[in-house]
């Protein structure tokens, strides 16, 4: 059975290579993402989430020509399939309508969706990296068909950085074990494998953008396909954190790093540096002109408070953190969804050149900002819960450093927010002639936010699917009853805040009603019923360079970033390679001389 | 099911009594300013007499159904909020929650009102909500660390635990606290947006800046938010460095109407203290305020966290 | 038995001396030796993977008179190798009989040079070869052509001479040329005439393998040759060589020599990639990007004697340079992926030369990385680290480059065929198993 899964959707996704027609590739991948949703739905009578069962089995082993794959089905697994499989089919909706011509955005998807469907199931290193690299792969490709230099050179090259850095580890661990069975290695508090544990947290950091590996994203984010982008940020991201997550916690790295260095600074650092993400990240987003880098500084943020729990590695911060990731996955992808949608009918992206899509694009806009609500945590979606656990988790481990960085980049995510709701959907209406995205691309959005209205109200469902993935992790659970959370601290009511909103909507809603109103068109106020004509060239907008004042204060203080450094280092390879090429000069005479040479060296070296 | 109606009812109470304090503190606001200012001042009613003449204009404007979601969350928002705050130790729903929720509660009012303000098309409204946001941005900075401060000390992130945990001693007295405090009641300032931190609404500059194009009952309600906001923030600086106003334990009658009055004199306080402030300072530009509550606040507020934190380890 | 491994180096040797009389079909019969000739490398391979080694004395002469072969899995494979390339690449030739005689000589060299099992014939083999290919890089007649295939022929008369000085030396001190005879007695010369034979060989050697610093023809030569015969030089003659080196090190089999050749490779392989960084021009830039895989391969040579990674490691970089950068090369003539086959044959190539499943260089990388930190030499994991990073970043701007241009190489489907060949060899990784190799846990 699980082989026809694996057969299947590279069955598709070789059809749908020669498919001209994006609506039928589209339906085609539509139908063969359903399958891994299937699986997980299946393997949910186990793992928490019942609603049917076909009898899937949980494990197999796969030989090819000596080699043998392990694949097993975790509560990990599960649930990271949960957060990334239950994307795609929306995402595929979309792409019904985003692509009209197959360009190739559905055969590598489909290849992608195999690839992290393998990742899922690896239960052995070598089946891991196989998959991940088939991922980083594909994810290539794809990002090779935005055709920009930047996103293609830096997605490669930090992608083989991924890929050699988790090698290596694997190497080293596998040189310590004799095994690559996750179930058969067992670590030990040597330096070879904390060197591999901490290798491949680096690598795994990569795909998750965590700062200071994180200089790809804006590029790559920014250039390629909108439905791509949207599953990189909210799918693949996760990719990473799925990886750190096995390594810290499910083969117990976290308790070996602190063996090793009597003390939990290793998880601090890897906190602080997720904290830090979501600090600079948020900073960065909301100077960003660009709607697609903005969200990508966002991801890059929103993705620091993973990390920030999984360094804490109490059972509170690691909920929160795999339910901020749950969120992120969805909230992130609508929002790069409707920034598609958005350019889709305008063809821009530049926030100062959008204005007044809102009004045209009502359902677009609603997707959009009740996404934003998310990712701004404001407690009418389930955004709050996640970043509430992580908060509580911070302070009750008296984390004075990290606490209020992670509290004040929320508070900054409130700024990019308004930038995205104001500069591209309110605003001056500059768009007269565009309709509303078509009907798939505004379902598929629709689709994708409802999980944020069921886990604000029903936060336990979300802390019931993910209980078992914590308990066999030895990690334990957060108390809670469907509509509860307790911590020691404190504890979060959704049924109280739910039902305290539509208490405290009454008088706002009776002012509302009570009092009738007229619609005037918002040029005619402004412009005191003068036609807009003749004040044509004067901008409504305000949109240009919107956060000035701050970002003259904080910029001297950006410039220095690890982008920068990046691109020093860049350059001073490519002066050493210029360098180095002047060893060729070209002449004969100096090559006979080098042959010379060298002979001498060695001889001289073997002989004395 | 009696149990929730008296519930409901009471919330209705206090939330309605909360709501008229507020905007009582408004006039009194314009009477101290002017006073000190040496004018004569509007009466101390003149909230009122604003509120009702706001919403009982007969011509309402709107500019479509997203200027129409200011009123809503504005006002929804703020209501919200103080049910979540334990007033003068009635916990309405305070137990249901914790401090973090408080701040990100106070964030739906924010945003609502930033929304209708950017759907207004009034390019001042969006620069008024710029500076509002980055204002926030500045002050959250100082009053979190304060706050985590507290968290810290009292080992609860909740806000009616912190008020019960001040029985004995008020978290002003301690002497961390007394620097959190006086942080803390800068930040005030700036949340209150009043001088040298009422840029955001900037009166005189930029035409009232967010609320530029609102009127009628969009702008009434937008006040009622407003006087919402004085209630929420002085009371959450009382309930977290003045003890909430508690000061009988016995749960009688008598003990609910004196912590009641306690807490309106604190409250009452604190707003006058701000408004002297206001009073007599003139206007930071953006980045100053930006500067001064990243600089000098935020470096204070960390010297009492630490202090905090080495007497909790300790 | 009709298989007999000489006819490998035997039919394509003499078929190219009668290519001037059959002018006309030339191209046919060339193609269909080729084919033969691959048709006999996979029966050698399965006689050799069922039987064991083979040691085959011809013609009863001793030698060094006659020839002597010894052909083990992982040559039996390599031979393979270079036939079946040649026979793909032989289909993109434009070019009169000359060529195809040429092509024929050099192709029976490389196969002798993998092998025999006699040193003097290793070098007689390396002198068709070699000569083979400055003929065919001066065949393009320009300036560049003629310039690099000068170059080439001066550093490769010097490095035969140097061979040839070695294999006197052993021959004098041993009396003997046979390669199992060498290494059984090695340890009875004179140790200073050992070393001094050593350095002569690998020097002689080194230069056809690329070896830093004997390798300033490499990037004239394949920059002046046609598209093809850079493709040829690349899967051919440096391929077999680095076997050569690897033989030779299994002969001096000491850990000096091990050592030396480790500090080579890591040279290489650095000159190779940083050279290759800023490169703009494709064709010296994949010269260069050879240089540093010549490197790697020659890395994951010395360490045969520590860790069991080593052969399938150096086997399958082997595979996935020569299928992915002869297939880079063939493409080269024109800058530009226009055609579906030639898009698919540099993604395919690119993302095997740095290692991605389910291609070669994905197995290359993963015994290699495997075999370096098996015996914990950080600083060639790292260096193998930065170089791959090196390696994407020009190969990122390479597929960049490319990606614009809407014309589109002649040849592309050949290389695309070539980089196949890549992907079967990543998807069956039972095929290091037979090269010695060890599988996973």
């Amino acid at each position: 059975m699980l082989e026809l899964i694996f057969t299947a959707l590279l069955v598709a996704s070789f059809v749908t290579l020669f498919v001209k027609n994006g609506r039928v590739a589209a339906v085609i991948s539509l139908i063969a993402s359903l399958l891994p949703v299937a699986a997980i739905i299946d393997w949910g009578n186990e793992f928490g989430l019942k609603i049917f069962s076909f009898g899937l089995e949980k494990s197999m082993d796969f030989s090819i020509a000596g080699i043998t794959m392990h694949f097993s089905v975790t509560a990990l697994a599960w649930f990271f399939g949960v957060m990334i499989f239950f994307l795609i089919p929306p995402i595929m909706l979309f792409s019904y309508s985003f692509f009209e011509k197959n360009r190739g955005f559905f055969p590598f998807m489909l290849f992608l969706i195999t690839a992290v469907f393998g990742i899922l199931l690896a239960s052995d290193f070598l089946t891991l990296f196989f998959f991940w690299e088939l991922m980083a792969a594909s994810s290539f490709i794809l990002v090779y068909m935005g055709r920009d230099r930047k996103a293609i050179i830096s997605y490669l090259s930090f992608s083989v950085l991924s890929a050699v850095l988790i090698l290596t580890g694997i190497a080293l661990i596998y040189s310590q074990n004799g095994t690559l069975l996750f179930s058969n290695v067992a670590f030990s508090a040597d330096e070879v494998t904390v060197s591999a544990i901490i290798l491949m947290i680096a690598g795994f950091a990569v795909k998750s953008a965590l700062m200071p590996l994180h200089a790809w994203a804006p590029f790559v984010y920014s250039k390629a396909d909108e439905p791509f982008v949207a599953f990189l940020s909210g799918g693949l991201s996760k990719m990473g954190y799925y990886g750190m997550f096995l390594m810290l916690f499910a083969l117990p790295g976290a308790k070996i790093l602190q063996q090793y260095f009597d003390s939990t600074v290793a998880t601090y650092i890897l906190a602080l540096i997720g904290a830090i993400s979501a600090f600079i990240g948020t900073l960065l987003a909301f100077m960003e002109d660009d709607l697609r880098k903005l969200l990508a500084y966002s991801s890059i943020a929103q993705l620091g408070y993973i990390a920030v729990g999984f360094g804490i590695g109490s059972s509170l911060a690691i909920t929160g953190a795999l339910f901020q990731a749950f969120n992120h996955a969805f909230f992130k992808s609508v929002l790069f969804l409707a920034a598609g949608a958005v350019a889709y009918r305008t063809g821009k992206w530049k926030i100062s050149e959008l204005g007044g899509v809102a009004y045209k694009m009502p359902f677009t806009f609603m997707a959009a900002l009740f996404s934003i609500f998310a990712l701004a945590a404001i407690p009418i979606t389930s955004g709050f819960a996640a970043k509430w656990l992580l908060y509580e988790a911070a302070v009750s481990n008296k984390y004075i450093f990290i606490t209020p960085i992670m509290l004040i980049a929320s508070v900054g995510a409130f700024l990019y927010s308004f930038r995205i709701l104001y500069g591209v959907f309110l605003g001056e209406n500059r768009h007269d002639d565009i309709k509303e995205a078509p009907l798939p691309m505004v379902a598929g959005m629709f689709l994708l936010v409802m999980p944020l209205i069921i886990f604000l109200i029903f936060p336990g469902y979300m802390l019931d699917m993910m209980h078992s993935a914590l308990v066999n992790a030895g990690i334990g659970t957060v108390s809670h009853t469907n509509y509860v959370i307790s911590t020691g601290m404190a504890s979060y009511n959704t049924i109280a805040v739910v039902v305290g909103m539509m208490i405290a909507m009454i008088p706002a809603f009776l002012i509302y009603v009570l009092r009738k109103h007229r619609n005037i068109d918002f040029k005619d106020n402004f412009l005191a019923g003068e036609p807009y004509e003749i004040y044509g060239h004067i901008s409504m907008h305000a949109a240009n360079n919107f956060y000035k004042p701050i970002e003259d204060v904080l910029m001297p203080y950006l410039r220095k970033g690890a982008t920068s450094f990046y691109m020093a280092l860049y350059n001073a390879m490519g002066r050493v390679s210029k360098t180095v090429r002047r060893i060729y000069t070209g002449l004969s005479q100096d090559y006979a001389i080098y042959v010379a040479v060298f002979l001498l060296i060695i001889m001289g070296w073997l002989i004395w | 099911m009696v149990d929730f109606l008296i519930k409901i009812a009471v919330i209705a109470l206090y939330t309605t009594i909360a709501m008229l304090v507020g905007i009582l503190f408004m006039g009194i606001g314009r009477k101290i300013v002017a006073r000190v200012h040496n004018r004569v001042g509007p009466p101390v009613y003149q909230g009122f007499i604003d509120i009702a003449k706001l919403l009982t204009k007969k011509t309402n404007i709107s500019h479509g159904w997203i200027y129409d979601l200011a009123l809503l969350f504005s006002l929804t928002g703020i209501i919200l909020t103080i049910l979540f705050l334990p007033i003068g130790g009635v916990k309405l729903l305070g137990t249901e929650g914790d401090a973090f929720l408080v701040l990100y509660l106070l964030a739906i009012p924010a945003l609502g009102f930033a929304l209708g303000a950017g759907a207004s098309g009034n390019p001042n409204a969006a620069i008024g909500v710029m500076r509002a946001l980055v204002m926030m941005l500045s002050y959250e900075l100082p009053f979190v660390i304060t706050m985590i401060a507290l968290m810290i000390y009292y080992d609860t992130s909740s806000i009616a635990q912190i008020v019960e945990l001040q029985r004995a001693r008020w978290a002003i007295m301690i002497p961390p606290f007394m620097l959190a405090a006086a942080v803390a009641d800068m930040a005030l300032q700036g949340m209150l947006m009043e001088a040298p931190f009422d840029i955001p609404t900037a009166p005189h500059e930029i035409a009232s800046g967010p609320m530029a194009e609102f009127g009628g009952k969009h702008l009434g309600s937008l006040m009622l938010y407003k006087a919402g906001t004085i209630v929420a923030y002085t009371t959450l600086f009382v309930d977290l460095f003045l003890g909430g106003g508690v000061v009988m334990h016995d749960g009688s009658i008598l003990s609910y109407i004196v912590n009641f009055a306690v807490w309106f004199l604190l409250i009452l306080l604190i707003f006058t203290l701000s408004l002297l402030i206001n009073a007599s300072f003139p206007r930071f530009r953006i980045e100053q305020a930006f500067k001064f509550y990243w600089k000098y606040e935020a470096l204070l507020a960390f010297i009492s966290l630490i202090w905090v934190y080495l007497m909790v380890i300790s | 038995m009709v298989m007999h491994p000489v006819l490998m180096i035997a039919i394509p040797l003499l078929s190219a001396f009668i290519m001037p009389l059959i002018k006309k079909a030339h191209r046919y019969f060339a193609f269909s030796i080729l084919l033969l000739n691959t048709a006999l490398s996979i029966l050698l391979f399965a006689k050799v993977y069922n039987e064991g080694a083979l040691y085959e004395t011809i013609a009863g002469f001793s030698p060094p008179v006659g020839i002597y072969l010894a052909v083990d899995n992982l040559s039996a494979l390599l031979a393979f190798l270079i036939n079946i390339f040649a026979t793909i690449n032989f289909l993109t030739s434009r070019q009169d009989f000359r060529f195809s005689m040429l092509y024929l000589l050099g192709v029976a060299g490389a196969t002798g040079i993998v092998l025999t099992g006699d040193i003097f014939n290793m070098f007689v083999f390396f002198e068709i070869t070699a000569v083979a290919s400055y003929a065919l890089v001066a065949s393009k007649k320009d300036r560049k052509a003629t310039e690099g295939a000068i170059k080439y022929m001066i550093l490769g008369s010097v490095g035969s001479v140097f061979m040839l000085v070695g294999i006197a030396i052993i021959y004098s001190q041993l009396k003997s040329l046979n390669l199992y005879d060498i290494a059984a007695r090695i340890s009875s010369m004179d140790p200073k005439m050992m070393w001094l034979s050593f350095s002569f060989l690998l020097t002689g050697i080194g230069v056809e393998a690329e070896l830093f610093p004997l390798n300033g023809w490499v990037p004239d030569a394949y920059e002046g040759a046609e598209s093809n015969i850079s493709s040829f030089l690349s899967f051919g003659p440096s391929k077999a060589s680095i076997y050569a080196i690897a033989r030779l090190l299994i002969i001096f089999s000491m850990s000096r020599t091990y050592e030396l050749a480790l500090y080579l490779g890591i040279v290489t392989l650095l000159v190779g990639e940083l050279a290759a960084f800023t490169q703009k021009n494709t064709k010296r830039m994949l010269a260069y990007s050879s240089i540093g895989q010549m490197g790697l391969i020659l890395i994951a040579f010395s360490l045969m004697d520590k860790t069991s990674y080593a052969i399938p490691a150096a086997f399958f970089i082997i595979v996935s340079h020569a299928s992915a950068k002869s297939a880079l090369f063939l493409l080269s003539d024109k800058d530009g992926f226009g055609d579906m086959s030639s898009k698919y044959a540099g993604l395919a190539g690119v993302l095997s030369l740095i290692g991605m499943p389910p291609l070669a260089g994905f197995w290359g990388k993963w015994y290699l990385l495997m075999g370096v930190a098996d015996e914990k030499i950080w600083a060639v994991a790292a260096i193998i680290i930065f170089s791959a990073v090196i390696e994407a970043i020009y190969f990122a701007r390479y597929l960049y480059k490319n990606m614009e241009g809407k014309e589109s190489s002649r040849n592309s489907i050949p290389a695309a065929v070539m980089v196949s060949i890549s992907i079967v060899m990543g998807i069956l990784p039972i095929l290091y198993n037979m090269a010695g190799g060890v599988l996973n846990a």
